[in-house]
């Protein structure tokens, strides 16, 4: 009974943290001495508010079906077939859970801009950048890994029997795919889509910096009503309305969650056809080919943009962009310097690792371990961070720790605050998919051997579930460093991080050092990679 | 040497009930549950071991009420049904846990491993990983496991399932030997009738989360309770019949029953003998090796024999049409 008192401090954390500046924002857009339904009136008969509301939800629509198309062909290569160069492409369908946004956003315009590589190779100007094709396009290079992990994970699940009998009763072909394959398919497709929805519906960095002034989401009209109009009424009500529609969303996800997590539960595992030298280089091997030759593109590309952007001076290699990055002299847009940015990510995503494996690690225990009354509303009490946006999430912070008891903005820990509670679901997600591969009698069995409680976890659960620990860390350390819009609006110019540097220098066209302060963001960002890889916990 | 009992137990698991009234083994004693699947063995096991809360009654050993004394307080060892081998260790860190935990010396703790690991005939495979073992040789590290502590009581839970009839008679043998060695109370889940005949000093028939009787396995063999308990271990025969003056009458039988109306009969077919006679009619048989299975119907009433061929009063080869029947010993349920 004592060991769950320990839930008390996730619990707290949460209620500070999470829900008390979701109760201000709550507070500040319904209420003027009384409740109030006046801004939010105000926001929904605004024809503007209306059109952004509109294309929030149109674009994660688009952006979900966009990386459907691209995803499901390649959970099918992955389910069905075994190639050459295989684990090289699954590695490489890891790298957009670890690169930061900001990097990707800066990599588009540099491949698509007026004076961008594809343009000049193509010889004009798509008008992609600056348009809700860019924000797809971008959307789509982040979720259609998750769309090949999830349907091909369950592709491989569908016993070969089903099929088998399908065809004994004469289906073949489409038919046989309709009738068959795609219902058992549909709990991936549709899990996987959710939460690619989720994620557009959310977007920040890539509609802020790709979408130009015509194209933005709730979050960036949320970001500016506040940081440019100053308007906390209408940012309020706008938070509103979004945080309503993404629990309800979320709870579609949670739902089609547990349909996936049942389907995925059939331990039949197909092993995926080895193909042969002829099948190779006919028009199966092509067709792989070409495949993993346009993730290779997609995924690399706006990296190597990046990288070579950052290498180039007045039309020379040089690391000119570099000596001024961190040379003081050409720092003039944030109040402190490049090395202090450094430190400051680092010192930040360190903490939010801790502070978050820690909270999602007692929360997933709990949740798998434990009976306790109130367990069905603790469950749903914490998923729903899940749902709020950094935006919103900062917002509330303004609201909520500007005054004494809590007077915590201006301090550095707010942000790693912040950061956690952004960080932690998806920690919990890892965690709690290994805790859910570990039998709770083998617990029992070192109980039975006389291991106390704490002794059965250290020695037996906890190094099972280490791999699942480490990738969730490395998530928070990835998502914290990349973070901007809850940063952006919580920092003081001391506690600049390399993610806030970046997009200032975005802010200011200057692109060359933006570069290479992304691609020093890229370094950190390829030793996340690499611990993923070795770890090589299946997150995908 | 410590008894282990149960008391007016309570547990229920969703739409499962599970009552035990009074259940004991006694120090030293060979305990078997035997049921059908799903009647309760495992969960019984589970609230002896600590790991559920039964919602009312008491655990005790030694007469000290164990309810709050969490499992590994209770010096047990514990066979599971699913082995629950730690995968990320070694055979040789898997059996080598309960001893470290014990802070035994690392030599000691390694000869006794290795002793034990020769015992269940696993001698070579110590490096291995549980992954990289059979299912049989998976479970014979589990038992390993739960023996090299020298529990006070030990819990198995079909801890020989998996294996194949030679191994397991001879492993069958050696738990009963360390058992009787160490006089370690063992309580042993089965659902083969067999095996428990052959191991137990006493066996409880459980069924639908109750227990239906106890006692010596000869005793529950030959003279069961209950229609249920007699037709789990092994062929019976039951007949049904009415009763005057507190006898039977059917053929040339004559059963003295006790009482009047309704009745049933039960008796093993190895209780019925072959006679020369002609009141009951050969149906049918089937040769087993060096035995004979007959089924005979007197008076419409079907019954089964089981005779050595040596002791039948004709040849197989002219078999007759029917033979006389005598009944040696049979209880009334
Ligand atoms: N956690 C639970 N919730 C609900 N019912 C349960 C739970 N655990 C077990 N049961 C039910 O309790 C009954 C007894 O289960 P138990 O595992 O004790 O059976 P058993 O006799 O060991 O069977 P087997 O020989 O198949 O192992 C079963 O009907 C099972 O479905
Ligand atoms: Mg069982």
């Amino acid at each position: 009974m004592r060991t769950k008192l320990i839930l008390s401090f996730p619990i707290t954390f949460l209620i500070i943290f999470f829900y008390l500046p979701i109760i201000s924002i709550i507070h500040e857009g319904l209420w003027d001495n009384g409740l109030t339904l006046k801004y939010l009136k105000a926001v929904l008969s605004n024809s503007y508010h209306r059109g952004i509301i509109f294309f929030t939800i149109g674009q994660a629509l688009a952006s979900t079906l966009l990386t459907l198309a691209l995803g499901l062909p390649g959970a099918y290569i992955f389910a069905k077939y075994d190639f050459p160069g295989k684990s090289f492409v699954k590695a490489i369908l890891t790298v957009p859970f670890v690169m930061p946004s900001i990097m990707v956003a800066l990599g588009f315009i540099l491949l698509f801009g007026k004076q961008g590589f594809f343009t000049q190779l193509i010889g004009r100007d798509l008008g992609i950048l600056y348009s809700w094709k860019a924000i797809l396009i971008a959307h789509a290079f982040y979720n259609f890994p998750v769309v090949v992990r999830m349907v091909s994970s369950l592709w491989q699940r569908i016993n070969p029997h089903y099929e088998e009998v399908a065809m004994s009763l004469g289906a073949r072909g489409f038919t046989l795919f309709r009738k068959v394959t795609l219902p058992m398919l549909l709990p991936g497709i549709f899990a996987s889509s959710m939460l690619t929805f989720i994620f557009c519906f959310l977007s920040f960095s890539i509609p802020l910096i790709l979408g130009g002034y015509r194209y933005a989401t709730i979050e960036v009209d949320i970001f500016t009503s506040i940081m440019t109009l100053l308007d906390f009424k209408i940012g309020s009500a706008l938070a509103i309305i979004q945080l309503t529609l993404s629990f309800v969303f979320m709870y579609i996800y949670i739902k089609s969650l547990d349909m996936y997590a049942k389907a995925e539960e059939q331990r039949v595992f197909r092993r995926p056809q080895k193909l042969t030298l002829r099948e190779l280089i006919g028009l199966k091997g092509l067709l792989i080919g070409i495949y993993s030759v346009i993730v290779f593109i997609f995924i690399i590309s706006p990296l190597l943009a990046v990288l070579y952007d950052s290498l180039i001076f007045q039309g020379r290699f040089s690391l000119e962009w570099y000596r001024r990055v961190f040379s003081a002299e050409y720092n003039p847009i944030f109040g402190a310097n490049t090395l202090i940015a450094i430190k400051n990510s680092l010192l930040f995503g360190f903490s939010a690792v801790l502070l978050s494996t820690t909270v999602a690690l007692i929360i997933a225990y709990a949740l798998h371990r434990w009976q306790f009354k109130g367990k069905n509303i603790f469950e749903a009490l914490v998923m729903l961070p899940l749902g709020s946006s950094a935006i919103t999430l900062g917002l509330g912070y303004i609201r909520t720790f500007h005054r004494p008891p809590l007077e915590l903005l201006g301090t550095w820990y707010i942000i790693v605050f912040a950061h956690t509670i952004i960080a932690y679901p998806f920690v919990l997600r890892a965690i709690s998919a290994v805790l859910k591969k570990i039998k709770p009698n083998l617990k029992e069995a070192a109980l039975s051997l006389g291991a106390k409680e704490w002794q059965a976890f250290i020695k037996v659960e906890l190094p099972l579930a280490l791999g699942g620990i480490i990738v969730g860390a490395i998530f928070a350390f990835a998502m914290s460093i990349a973070e901007l819009g809850a940063t952006y609006m919580l920092y003081q110019p001391e506690y600049t991080t390399i993610t806030i540097a970046v997009y200032r220098f975005l802010s200011a066209r200057q692109w060359g050092s933006a570069s290479a302060l992304s691609v020093i963001l890229m370094i950190v960002s390829a030793v996340s990679f690499m611990i993923i890889e070795r770890v090589g916990e299946e997150i995908w | 040497m410590v008894s282990v009992e149960l008391r007016e137990i309570l547990k229920i698991l969703g739409d499962f009930r599970l009552e035990i009234k009074s259940l004991k083994a006694k120090e030293g004693e060979f305990l078997t549950l035997l049921g059908p699947s799903g009647c309760g063995k495992t969960t019984t096991l589970r609230i002896i071991a600590g790991f559920e809360k039964p919602d009312r009654g008491e655990v005790l050993f030694d007469g000290r009420v164990m309810n709050e004394i969490p499992p590994y307080g209770r010096n047990i060892g514990m066979v599971f049904q699913d082995y629950a081998l730690f995968p990320h260790m070694s055979v040789f860190k898997n059996i080598a846990f309960g001893l470290e935990l014990r802070k035994l010396p690392r030599g000691e703790i390694e000869k006794r491993v290795l002793r034990i690991l020769k015992l269940v005939g696993l001698e070579g495979l110590e490096n291995r990983y549980p992954e990289q073992l059979s299912g049989g040789q998976q479970q014979r590290v589990a038992l390993a496991r739960a023996l090299v502590i020298e529990p006070e009581v030990l819990l198995l839970d079909e801890p020989l399932s998996n294996l194949d009839a030679k191994i397991r008679e001879r492993l069958r043998g050696e738990i009963k030997r360390i058992q009787k060695e160490l006089s370690i109370t063992t309580i042993y889940v089965t659902h083969d009738q067999e095996e428990a005949m052959a191991i137990s000093d006493r066996i409880a028939v459980m069924k639908d989360g109750t227990i239906e009787q106890v006692g010596k396995p000869l005793e529950i063999y030959y003279n069961p309770k209950t229609e249920f308990v007699a037709r789990f271990l092994g062929l019976s025969n039951i007949l049904e019949l009415e009763a005057e003056n507190g006898k039977v009458h059917l053929g040339k039988l004559c059963f003295n029953v006790g009482r009047d109306g309704k009745v049933k009969i039960f008796f093993r077919p190895e209780s019925v003998y072959i006679t020369e006679g002609d009141f009951a009619e050969i149906v049918g048989h089937e040769l087993l090796p060096g035995r004979i299975r007959l089924r005979l119907s007197i008076e419409g009433n079907e019954i089964i024999a089981e005779r050595f061929l040596e002791e039948l009063p004709f040849k197989i080869e002219d078999m007759p049409k029917s033979v006389g029947v005598l009944i040696k010993s049979y209880t009334i349920l």
